[in-house]
Protein backbone atom coordinates (compact mmCIF):
# COMPACT_ATOMS: atom_id res chain seq x y z
CA UNK A 1 0.00 0.00 0.00
CA UNK A 2 1.99 2.87 -1.24
CA UNK A 3 -0.58 5.52 -0.62
CA UNK A 4 -2.16 4.72 2.69
CA UNK A 5 -2.30 7.47 5.29
CA UNK A 6 -0.30 10.66 5.18
CA UNK A 7 -1.47 14.11 4.30
CA UNK A 8 -4.34 13.84 1.88
CA UNK A 9 -4.02 15.09 -1.59
CA UNK A 10 -6.21 18.06 -2.36
CA UNK A 11 -8.23 17.20 -5.43
CA UNK A 12 -7.76 19.42 -8.42
CA UNK A 13 -10.40 21.85 -9.57
CA UNK A 14 -12.11 19.58 -12.05
CA UNK A 15 -12.81 17.03 -9.36
CA UNK A 16 -14.14 19.43 -6.78
CA UNK A 17 -17.70 18.55 -7.49
CA UNK A 18 -18.06 14.89 -8.33
CA UNK A 19 -21.82 15.12 -7.86
CA UNK A 20 -22.59 17.33 -10.87
CA UNK A 21 -20.04 15.46 -12.95
CA UNK A 22 -21.72 12.18 -12.17
CA UNK A 23 -25.07 13.75 -12.98
CA UNK A 24 -23.74 14.78 -16.36
CA UNK A 25 -22.35 11.37 -17.22
CA UNK A 26 -25.44 9.61 -15.91
CA UNK A 27 -27.68 11.74 -18.13
CA UNK A 28 -25.38 11.08 -21.07
CA UNK A 29 -25.57 7.32 -20.46
CA UNK A 30 -29.34 7.41 -20.17
CA UNK A 31 -29.62 9.38 -23.41
CA UNK A 32 -27.40 6.78 -25.11
CA UNK A 33 -29.53 3.96 -23.74
CA UNK A 34 -32.69 5.67 -24.93
CA UNK A 35 -31.35 6.14 -28.45
CA UNK A 36 -30.00 2.62 -28.57
CA UNK A 37 -33.49 1.29 -27.88
CA UNK A 38 -34.88 3.28 -30.80
CA UNK A 39 -32.91 1.71 -33.57
CA UNK A 40 -31.71 4.29 -36.11
CA UNK A 41 -29.65 6.66 -33.99
CA UNK A 42 -27.99 4.12 -31.76
CA UNK A 43 -26.79 2.28 -34.84
CA UNK A 44 -25.25 5.44 -36.19
CA UNK A 45 -23.41 6.21 -32.95
CA UNK A 46 -22.32 2.61 -32.74
CA UNK A 47 -21.07 2.71 -36.31
CA UNK A 48 -18.57 5.42 -35.41
CA UNK A 49 -17.61 3.86 -32.10
CA UNK A 50 -17.10 0.49 -33.68
CA UNK A 51 -14.60 1.98 -36.09
CA UNK A 52 -12.69 3.40 -33.15
CA UNK A 53 -12.86 0.10 -31.30
CA UNK A 54 -11.60 -2.03 -34.17
CA UNK A 55 -7.89 -1.91 -33.17
CA UNK A 56 -8.84 -3.12 -29.71
CA UNK A 57 -10.89 -5.93 -31.17
CA UNK A 58 -7.96 -7.03 -33.29
CA UNK A 59 -5.70 -6.93 -30.21
CA UNK A 60 -8.17 -8.99 -28.22
CA UNK A 61 -8.36 -11.60 -30.93
CA UNK A 62 -4.62 -11.73 -31.57
CA UNK A 63 -3.52 -14.35 -28.97
CA UNK A 64 -5.82 -16.92 -30.52
CA UNK A 65 -4.70 -16.09 -34.03
CA UNK A 66 -1.06 -16.14 -33.01
CA UNK A 67 -1.56 -19.61 -31.55
CA UNK A 68 -3.13 -21.03 -34.68
CA UNK A 69 -0.61 -19.27 -36.92
CA UNK A 70 2.33 -20.74 -35.02
CA UNK A 71 0.72 -24.17 -35.12
CA UNK A 72 0.34 -23.74 -38.85
CA UNK A 73 4.00 -22.75 -39.13
CA UNK A 74 5.39 -25.73 -37.26
CA UNK A 75 3.43 -28.38 -39.07
CA UNK A 76 5.45 -31.16 -40.56
CA UNK A 77 5.86 -31.77 -44.24
CA UNK A 78 4.28 -35.17 -43.90
CA UNK A 79 1.05 -33.92 -42.42
CA UNK A 80 0.84 -31.22 -45.06
CA UNK A 81 1.25 -33.77 -47.82
CA UNK A 82 -1.41 -35.92 -46.24
CA UNK A 83 -3.78 -33.01 -46.05
CA UNK A 84 -3.01 -32.13 -49.64
CA UNK A 85 -3.91 -35.66 -50.66
CA UNK A 86 -7.26 -35.65 -48.84
CA UNK A 87 -8.08 -32.24 -50.24
CA UNK A 88 -7.36 -33.43 -53.76
CA UNK A 89 -9.61 -36.44 -53.30
CA UNK A 90 -12.33 -34.23 -51.91
CA UNK A 91 -11.98 -31.80 -54.77
CA UNK A 92 -12.48 -34.57 -57.31
CA UNK A 93 -15.49 -35.85 -55.45
CA UNK A 94 -17.00 -32.37 -55.24
CA UNK A 95 -16.39 -31.70 -58.92
CA UNK A 96 -18.30 -34.85 -59.80
CA UNK A 97 -21.12 -33.92 -57.50
CA UNK A 98 -21.31 -30.42 -58.94
CA UNK A 99 -21.65 -31.87 -62.40
CA UNK A 100 -24.57 -33.98 -61.28
CA UNK A 101 -26.16 -31.17 -59.31
CA UNK A 102 -26.01 -28.80 -62.26
CA UNK A 103 -27.96 -31.26 -64.36
CA UNK A 104 -30.43 -31.77 -61.52
CA UNK A 105 -30.93 -28.07 -61.03
CA UNK A 106 -31.58 -27.55 -64.71
CA UNK A 107 -34.10 -30.34 -64.69
CA UNK A 108 -35.76 -29.02 -61.57
CA UNK A 109 -36.14 -25.57 -63.07
CA UNK A 110 -37.56 -27.01 -66.25
CA UNK A 111 -40.07 -29.10 -64.34
CA UNK A 112 -41.24 -26.04 -62.48
CA UNK A 113 -41.57 -24.10 -65.64
CA UNK A 114 -39.05 -21.43 -64.84
CA UNK A 115 -36.71 -20.08 -67.44
CA UNK A 116 -34.38 -18.29 -65.07
CA UNK A 117 -32.30 -21.38 -64.60
CA UNK A 118 -29.12 -19.90 -65.94
CA UNK A 119 -28.82 -17.54 -62.97
CA UNK A 120 -26.91 -18.97 -60.04
CA UNK A 121 -28.34 -18.25 -56.62
CA UNK A 122 -25.11 -16.91 -55.20
CA UNK A 123 -24.13 -13.87 -57.20
CA UNK A 124 -20.93 -13.15 -55.36
CA UNK A 125 -19.06 -14.41 -52.35
CA UNK A 126 -16.14 -13.08 -50.38
CA UNK A 127 -13.83 -14.71 -47.89
CA UNK A 128 -13.72 -12.87 -44.56
CA UNK A 129 -11.44 -13.53 -41.61
CA UNK A 130 -12.56 -13.93 -38.03
CA UNK A 131 -10.64 -11.54 -35.83
CA UNK A 132 -12.43 -12.04 -32.54
CA UNK A 133 -14.90 -14.44 -31.00
CA UNK A 134 -17.33 -13.94 -28.18
CA UNK A 135 -18.81 -17.32 -27.33
CA UNK A 136 -20.58 -16.84 -24.04
CA UNK A 137 -23.87 -18.12 -22.70
CA UNK A 138 -25.64 -14.87 -23.49
CA UNK A 139 -23.89 -13.98 -26.73
CA UNK A 140 -22.49 -16.02 -29.55
CA UNK A 141 -20.84 -13.55 -31.85
CA UNK A 142 -17.85 -13.29 -34.11
CA UNK A 143 -16.10 -10.17 -35.34
CA UNK A 144 -14.89 -10.28 -38.93
CA UNK A 145 -12.40 -8.06 -40.71
CA UNK A 146 -14.72 -6.67 -43.39
CA UNK A 147 -17.44 -4.09 -43.17
CA UNK A 148 -19.34 -1.59 -45.21
CA UNK A 149 -16.16 -0.81 -47.11
CA UNK A 150 -16.32 -4.28 -48.63
CA UNK A 151 -19.99 -3.97 -49.46
CA UNK A 152 -21.30 -6.06 -46.59
CA UNK A 153 -24.81 -5.35 -45.42
CA UNK A 154 -26.85 -6.06 -42.32
CA UNK A 155 -28.56 -9.49 -42.16
CA UNK A 156 -26.16 -10.84 -44.76
CA UNK A 157 -25.78 -14.62 -44.77
CA UNK A 158 -22.45 -16.15 -43.75
CA UNK A 159 -21.50 -19.77 -44.29
CA UNK A 160 -18.44 -21.92 -43.93
CA UNK A 161 -17.63 -25.01 -45.95
CA UNK A 162 -20.01 -27.17 -43.92
CA UNK A 163 -23.08 -25.02 -43.49
CA UNK A 164 -24.79 -21.94 -42.18
CA UNK A 165 -22.82 -19.85 -39.69
CA UNK A 166 -25.08 -16.90 -39.08
CA UNK A 167 -25.98 -13.44 -40.24
CA UNK A 168 -24.47 -10.00 -39.83
CA UNK A 169 -25.95 -8.23 -36.85
CA UNK A 170 -23.88 -5.04 -37.08
CA UNK A 171 -21.84 -3.60 -39.87
CA UNK A 172 -19.09 -1.14 -39.09
CA UNK A 173 -16.87 0.72 -41.56
CA UNK A 174 -14.24 -2.02 -41.73
CA UNK A 175 -15.43 -4.68 -39.33
CA UNK A 176 -18.73 -6.43 -38.69
CA UNK A 177 -20.36 -8.55 -36.07
CA UNK A 178 -21.76 -11.95 -36.96
CA UNK A 179 -24.64 -13.32 -34.94
CA UNK A 180 -24.09 -17.06 -34.92
CA UNK A 181 -27.05 -19.39 -35.27
CA UNK A 182 -26.31 -20.54 -31.71
CA UNK A 183 -26.78 -17.03 -30.31
CA UNK A 184 -29.71 -17.02 -27.87
CA UNK A 185 -31.32 -14.27 -29.96
CA UNK A 186 -30.95 -16.10 -33.25
CA UNK A 187 -33.73 -18.05 -34.93
CA UNK A 188 -33.57 -19.80 -38.28
CA UNK A 189 -36.53 -21.33 -40.07
CA UNK A 190 -35.52 -24.82 -41.16
CA UNK A 191 -36.97 -27.92 -42.65
CA UNK A 192 -36.05 -31.55 -42.34
CA UNK A 193 -34.58 -32.85 -45.58
CA UNK A 194 -36.09 -36.31 -45.16
CA UNK A 195 -39.73 -35.27 -44.99
CA UNK A 196 -40.02 -31.50 -45.34
CA UNK A 197 -41.30 -30.91 -41.81
CA UNK A 198 -40.72 -27.26 -40.96
CA UNK A 199 -39.56 -25.84 -37.70
CA UNK A 200 -37.59 -22.99 -36.19
CA UNK A 201 -34.12 -23.53 -34.80
CA UNK A 202 -33.09 -21.23 -31.98
CA UNK A 203 -29.68 -20.77 -30.41
CA UNK A 204 -28.89 -22.03 -26.95
CA UNK A 205 -25.75 -20.07 -26.09
CA UNK A 206 -23.73 -23.25 -26.52
CA UNK A 207 -21.78 -23.26 -29.78
CA UNK A 208 -22.46 -26.96 -30.28
CA UNK A 209 -26.16 -27.09 -29.62
CA UNK A 210 -29.32 -25.89 -31.33
CA UNK A 211 -32.87 -26.13 -30.08
CA UNK A 212 -35.76 -27.08 -32.34
CA UNK A 213 -38.60 -25.06 -30.98
CA UNK A 214 -42.25 -25.01 -32.01
CA UNK A 215 -42.24 -28.61 -33.14
CA UNK A 216 -45.57 -30.32 -32.47
CA UNK A 217 -45.39 -33.53 -30.48
CA UNK A 218 -46.78 -35.42 -33.45
CA UNK A 219 -44.02 -34.23 -35.79
CA UNK A 220 -41.81 -36.84 -37.37
CA UNK A 221 -38.29 -36.09 -36.18
CA UNK A 222 -35.57 -38.68 -35.79
CA UNK A 223 -32.03 -38.59 -34.58
CA UNK A 224 -29.77 -38.08 -37.57
CA UNK A 225 -32.21 -35.99 -39.57
CA UNK A 226 -30.52 -33.30 -41.63
CA UNK A 227 -31.82 -29.75 -41.28
CA UNK A 228 -31.60 -27.15 -44.02
CA UNK A 229 -32.87 -23.60 -44.16
CA UNK A 230 -36.40 -23.46 -45.48
CA UNK A 231 -36.20 -19.90 -46.78
CA UNK A 232 -39.40 -18.97 -45.01
CA UNK A 233 -38.02 -16.29 -42.73
CA UNK A 234 -36.95 -14.16 -45.66
CA UNK A 235 -33.44 -13.79 -44.28
CA UNK A 236 -31.67 -16.93 -45.40
CA UNK A 237 -32.16 -18.57 -48.79
CA UNK A 238 -33.52 -22.08 -48.89
CA UNK A 239 -31.35 -25.15 -48.85
CA UNK A 240 -28.30 -24.25 -46.76
CA UNK A 241 -27.34 -27.03 -44.31
CA UNK A 242 -27.96 -25.99 -40.72
CA UNK A 243 -27.35 -29.08 -38.63
CA UNK A 244 -28.14 -32.63 -37.67
CA UNK A 245 -30.69 -33.73 -35.09
CA UNK A 246 -28.88 -35.33 -32.17
CA UNK A 247 -31.69 -35.81 -29.72
CA UNK A 248 -35.43 -36.22 -30.09
CA UNK A 249 -37.79 -36.99 -27.26
CA UNK A 250 -41.54 -37.03 -27.07
CA UNK A 251 -43.55 -36.71 -23.93
CA UNK A 252 -47.23 -37.61 -24.43
CA UNK A 253 -48.24 -34.94 -21.92
CA UNK A 254 -46.44 -32.16 -23.72
CA UNK A 255 -47.76 -30.23 -26.69
CA UNK A 256 -44.34 -29.79 -28.23
CA UNK A 257 -41.65 -32.28 -29.06
CA UNK A 258 -38.20 -31.86 -27.58
CA UNK A 259 -35.47 -31.97 -30.16
CA UNK A 260 -31.92 -30.72 -30.32
CA UNK A 261 -29.42 -30.50 -33.11
CA UNK A 262 -25.73 -30.02 -33.69
CA UNK A 263 -24.73 -27.21 -36.09
CA UNK A 264 -23.29 -28.33 -39.39
CA UNK A 265 -20.75 -25.51 -39.51
CA UNK A 266 -17.81 -25.57 -37.14
CA UNK A 267 -18.80 -22.37 -35.43
CA UNK A 268 -16.05 -21.96 -32.86
CA UNK A 269 -13.20 -23.29 -35.00
CA UNK A 270 -13.68 -21.47 -38.30
CA UNK A 271 -11.14 -18.77 -38.92
CA UNK A 272 -12.48 -17.95 -42.37
CA UNK A 273 -16.06 -17.54 -43.46
CA UNK A 274 -17.82 -16.88 -46.73
CA UNK A 275 -20.08 -13.87 -47.04
CA UNK A 276 -22.74 -14.37 -49.70
CA UNK A 277 -24.56 -12.02 -52.04
CA UNK A 278 -27.62 -13.43 -53.72
CA UNK A 279 -29.11 -12.97 -57.13
CA UNK A 280 -32.29 -11.12 -56.19
CA UNK A 281 -34.32 -12.55 -59.07
CA UNK A 282 -33.53 -16.13 -58.17
CA UNK A 283 -36.58 -17.93 -56.78
CA UNK A 284 -34.63 -19.21 -53.78
CA UNK A 285 -33.11 -15.85 -52.84
CA UNK A 286 -34.10 -14.21 -49.56
CA UNK A 287 -37.36 -12.54 -50.31
CA UNK A 288 -37.43 -9.52 -48.04
CA UNK A 289 -36.97 -6.54 -50.36
CA UNK A 290 -34.88 -4.72 -47.77
CA UNK A 291 -32.41 -7.58 -47.76
CA UNK A 292 -31.76 -7.78 -51.45
CA UNK A 293 -30.95 -4.21 -52.28
CA UNK A 294 -32.30 -3.89 -55.80
CA UNK A 295 -35.15 -6.31 -55.92
CA UNK A 296 -37.65 -5.66 -58.71
CA UNK A 297 -41.20 -6.93 -58.48
CA UNK A 298 -41.11 -10.46 -57.12
CA UNK A 299 -41.01 -13.09 -59.82
CA UNK A 300 -42.61 -15.71 -57.65
CA UNK A 301 -45.31 -15.48 -55.06
CA UNK A 302 -43.87 -14.10 -51.86
CA UNK A 303 -43.44 -16.79 -49.23
CA UNK A 304 -46.33 -17.43 -46.91
CA UNK A 305 -45.32 -17.52 -43.29
CA UNK A 306 -46.67 -20.89 -42.41
CA UNK A 307 -47.46 -21.53 -38.79
CA UNK A 308 -45.51 -24.52 -37.55
CA UNK A 309 -48.72 -26.36 -36.79
CA UNK A 310 -49.31 -26.64 -40.51
CA UNK A 311 -46.62 -29.25 -40.77
CA UNK A 312 -48.93 -32.14 -40.01
CA UNK A 313 -49.14 -32.96 -43.68
CA UNK A 314 -45.51 -32.99 -44.67
CA UNK A 315 -44.93 -32.43 -48.33
CA UNK A 316 -41.85 -34.00 -49.82
CA UNK A 317 -40.01 -30.77 -50.55
CA UNK A 318 -36.50 -31.17 -51.89
CA UNK A 319 -33.71 -29.23 -50.30
CA UNK A 320 -33.36 -26.33 -52.68
CA UNK A 321 -36.90 -25.47 -53.61
CA UNK A 322 -38.32 -22.03 -53.66
CA UNK A 323 -40.40 -21.18 -50.64
CA UNK A 324 -44.03 -21.69 -51.59
CA UNK A 325 -43.57 -21.35 -55.32
CA UNK A 326 -46.49 -20.55 -57.55
CA UNK A 327 -45.93 -23.58 -59.74
CA UNK A 328 -48.40 -26.38 -59.24
CA UNK A 329 -47.31 -29.89 -58.40
CA UNK A 330 -44.50 -30.83 -60.74
CA UNK A 331 -45.80 -32.85 -63.63
CA UNK A 332 -43.87 -35.99 -64.35
CA UNK A 333 -43.44 -35.20 -67.98
CA UNK A 334 -40.01 -35.34 -69.47
CA UNK A 335 -40.12 -31.99 -71.22
CA UNK A 336 -41.74 -28.66 -70.53
CA UNK A 337 -43.43 -28.06 -67.22
CA UNK A 338 -46.85 -26.46 -66.81
CA UNK A 339 -46.88 -22.88 -67.98
CA UNK B 1 5.42 9.27 2.09
CA UNK B 2 4.11 9.74 -1.38
CA UNK B 3 0.87 11.65 -1.43
CA UNK B 4 0.75 13.96 -4.43
CA UNK B 5 -1.07 12.63 -7.46
CA UNK B 6 1.77 13.16 -9.86
CA UNK B 7 0.70 10.32 -12.15
CA UNK B 8 0.36 11.31 -15.72
CA UNK B 9 -3.13 10.65 -17.06
CA UNK B 10 -1.37 8.79 -19.84
CA UNK B 11 -0.32 6.05 -17.43
CA UNK B 12 -3.90 5.75 -16.22
CA UNK B 13 -5.33 5.50 -19.72
CA UNK B 14 -2.77 2.92 -20.81
CA UNK B 15 -3.32 0.67 -17.81
CA UNK B 16 -7.08 0.88 -18.26
CA UNK B 17 -6.71 0.02 -21.94
CA UNK B 18 -4.57 -3.02 -21.14
CA UNK B 19 -7.09 -4.08 -18.50
CA UNK B 20 -9.85 -3.68 -21.09
CA UNK B 21 -8.09 -6.04 -23.49
CA UNK B 22 -7.47 -8.53 -20.67
CA UNK B 23 -11.12 -8.41 -19.66
CA UNK B 24 -12.48 -9.10 -23.10
CA UNK B 25 -10.07 -11.87 -24.13
CA UNK B 26 -11.98 -14.77 -25.62
CA UNK B 27 -11.72 -17.62 -23.14
CA UNK B 28 -12.95 -21.17 -22.74
CA UNK B 29 -16.24 -21.37 -20.90
CA UNK B 30 -14.88 -22.77 -17.61
CA UNK B 31 -12.30 -20.01 -17.34
CA UNK B 32 -14.65 -17.24 -18.46
CA UNK B 33 -16.91 -17.84 -15.44
CA UNK B 34 -14.19 -17.00 -12.94
CA UNK B 35 -12.47 -14.36 -15.08
CA UNK B 36 -12.23 -11.11 -13.13
CA UNK B 37 -13.35 -7.82 -14.61
CA UNK B 38 -9.89 -6.28 -14.87
CA UNK B 39 -10.99 -3.02 -16.38
CA UNK B 40 -13.40 -2.47 -13.52
CA UNK B 41 -10.68 -3.15 -10.97
CA UNK B 42 -8.29 -0.79 -12.74
CA UNK B 43 -10.85 2.01 -12.88
CA UNK B 44 -11.72 1.41 -9.24
CA UNK B 45 -8.07 1.55 -8.27
CA UNK B 46 -7.33 4.80 -10.09
CA UNK B 47 -10.42 6.58 -8.88
CA UNK B 48 -9.72 5.52 -5.31
CA UNK B 49 -5.99 6.23 -5.20
CA UNK B 50 -5.68 9.21 -7.51
CA UNK B 51 -9.09 10.70 -8.16
CA UNK B 52 -7.49 13.63 -9.95
CA UNK B 53 -5.67 11.51 -12.51
CA UNK B 54 -8.43 8.97 -12.90
CA UNK B 55 -11.60 10.92 -12.74
CA UNK B 56 -15.06 10.14 -13.91
CA UNK B 57 -14.27 10.64 -17.57
CA UNK B 58 -12.12 7.54 -17.70
CA UNK B 59 -14.83 5.54 -15.98
CA UNK B 60 -17.39 6.68 -18.51
CA UNK B 61 -15.03 6.04 -21.43
CA UNK B 62 -14.13 2.56 -20.19
CA UNK B 63 -17.80 1.74 -19.73
CA UNK B 64 -18.64 2.95 -23.20
CA UNK B 65 -15.79 0.86 -24.62
CA UNK B 66 -17.16 -2.21 -22.86
CA UNK B 67 -20.59 -1.42 -24.30
CA UNK B 68 -19.30 -1.20 -27.84
CA UNK B 69 -16.88 -4.12 -27.67
CA UNK B 70 -19.17 -6.38 -25.69
CA UNK B 71 -22.21 -5.54 -27.78
CA UNK B 72 -24.30 -4.51 -24.80
CA UNK B 73 -26.95 -1.85 -24.83
CA UNK B 74 -25.15 1.41 -25.54
CA UNK B 75 -24.73 3.37 -22.31
CA UNK B 76 -25.44 0.51 -19.94
CA UNK B 77 -21.90 -0.16 -18.76
CA UNK B 78 -21.10 3.52 -19.18
CA UNK B 79 -23.75 4.29 -16.57
CA UNK B 80 -22.59 1.58 -14.17
CA UNK B 81 -18.96 2.63 -14.55
CA UNK B 82 -19.82 6.29 -13.93
CA UNK B 83 -21.74 5.34 -10.82
CA UNK B 84 -18.86 3.23 -9.54
CA UNK B 85 -16.32 5.97 -10.24
CA UNK B 86 -18.52 8.52 -8.52
CA UNK B 87 -18.81 6.39 -5.38
CA UNK B 88 -15.10 5.62 -5.39
CA UNK B 89 -14.15 9.30 -5.71
CA UNK B 90 -16.70 10.34 -3.13
CA UNK B 91 -15.43 7.80 -0.62
CA UNK B 92 -11.76 7.70 -1.52
CA UNK B 93 -10.64 9.45 1.64
CA UNK B 94 -12.45 6.85 3.68
CA UNK B 95 -11.40 3.76 1.78
CA UNK B 96 -7.83 4.29 0.72
CA UNK B 97 -6.45 4.75 4.20
CA UNK B 98 -7.89 1.43 5.35
CA UNK B 99 -5.84 -1.76 5.58
CA UNK B 100 -5.78 -3.82 2.46
CA UNK B 101 -8.28 -6.43 3.60
CA UNK B 102 -10.89 -3.86 4.50
CA UNK B 103 -10.25 -2.32 1.11
CA UNK B 104 -10.98 -5.67 -0.47
CA UNK B 105 -14.35 -5.66 1.28
CA UNK B 106 -15.05 -2.17 -0.08
CA UNK B 107 -14.07 -3.47 -3.51
CA UNK B 108 -16.50 -6.36 -3.08
CA UNK B 109 -19.31 -3.95 -2.28
CA UNK B 110 -18.39 -1.72 -5.21
CA UNK B 111 -18.39 -4.64 -7.64
CA UNK B 112 -21.70 -5.78 -6.23
CA UNK B 113 -23.25 -2.35 -6.79
CA UNK B 114 -21.85 -2.33 -10.30
CA UNK B 115 -23.23 -5.72 -11.26
CA UNK B 116 -26.56 -5.02 -9.57
CA UNK B 117 -26.88 -1.83 -11.64
CA UNK B 118 -26.27 -3.75 -14.84
CA UNK B 119 -28.69 -6.42 -13.74
CA UNK B 120 -31.38 -3.84 -13.02
CA UNK B 121 -30.88 -2.13 -16.39
CA UNK B 122 -31.11 -5.52 -18.12
CA UNK B 123 -34.33 -6.16 -16.27
CA UNK B 124 -35.86 -2.77 -17.04
CA UNK B 125 -35.09 -3.04 -20.74
CA UNK B 126 -36.56 -6.54 -21.00
CA UNK B 127 -33.32 -8.27 -21.73
CA UNK B 128 -32.11 -11.55 -20.36
CA UNK B 129 -30.78 -11.02 -16.85
CA UNK B 130 -28.40 -13.92 -17.14
CA UNK B 131 -27.63 -16.65 -14.67
CA UNK B 132 -25.69 -16.84 -11.42
CA UNK B 133 -22.52 -16.92 -13.49
CA UNK B 134 -22.58 -13.18 -14.09
CA UNK B 135 -22.02 -12.59 -10.36
CA UNK B 136 -18.98 -14.82 -10.15
CA UNK B 137 -16.47 -12.16 -11.10
CA UNK B 138 -17.29 -10.22 -7.91
CA UNK B 139 -15.64 -12.47 -5.28
CA UNK B 140 -12.77 -13.15 -7.69
CA UNK B 141 -12.23 -9.43 -8.13
CA UNK B 142 -12.30 -8.81 -4.39
CA UNK B 143 -9.76 -11.57 -3.79
CA UNK B 144 -7.54 -10.10 -6.50
CA UNK B 145 -7.78 -6.57 -5.11
CA UNK B 146 -4.52 -6.76 -3.06
CA UNK B 147 -2.68 -7.94 -6.17
CA UNK B 148 -4.16 -5.10 -8.23
CA UNK B 149 -3.07 -2.61 -5.59
CA UNK B 150 0.39 -4.16 -5.48
CA UNK B 151 0.84 -4.10 -9.25
CA UNK B 152 -0.60 -0.71 -10.06
CA UNK B 153 0.93 0.81 -6.91
CA UNK B 154 4.33 -0.20 -8.18
CA UNK B 155 3.71 1.67 -11.42
CA UNK B 156 3.32 5.08 -9.86
CA UNK B 157 5.15 5.02 -6.56
CA UNK B 158 8.18 7.29 -6.31
CA UNK B 159 11.58 5.85 -7.03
Amino acid sequence: MALAGGAMNRPSARDLAPGPRFFLFAILSLVLMYFDQKDGWGERIRYGLQAAAYPIQVTIGSPGRLWSASREFFRSRGSLREENETLRLRERELALRTLRLNALEAENMRLRGLDTMSLPLVKKSAVVNVVNADLGRLRQRLVIDAGQGSGLYRTQTLVDTHGLVGQLARVGPWSSEVMLITDPEAAVSVEIVRNGVRSVVVGTGDDNLLDLSLLPATADVQVGDELVTSGLGGVFPAGIPVGTVTESRRDPDELLAYARARPAASLSASRQLLALWFEPTHPSAPSDPRLTETLPAPTVASPVTVAPSATDTPEPAPAATAPAGNAPAPARRPRGGPR
Amino acid sequence: MYTRSRESPLLVWITVLIALVLTLLPLPQWLAIAWPNFVLLAVLYWSTMTPAAGGMLIGFAAGLAVDVLGGAQLGQHAFAFSLLTYLAIKLHLLTRSKPIFEQAIFALLALLIYEATLWAIDGFSNRSTGTWMRWMHIPVGAILWPIVVGLLGRLHSPR
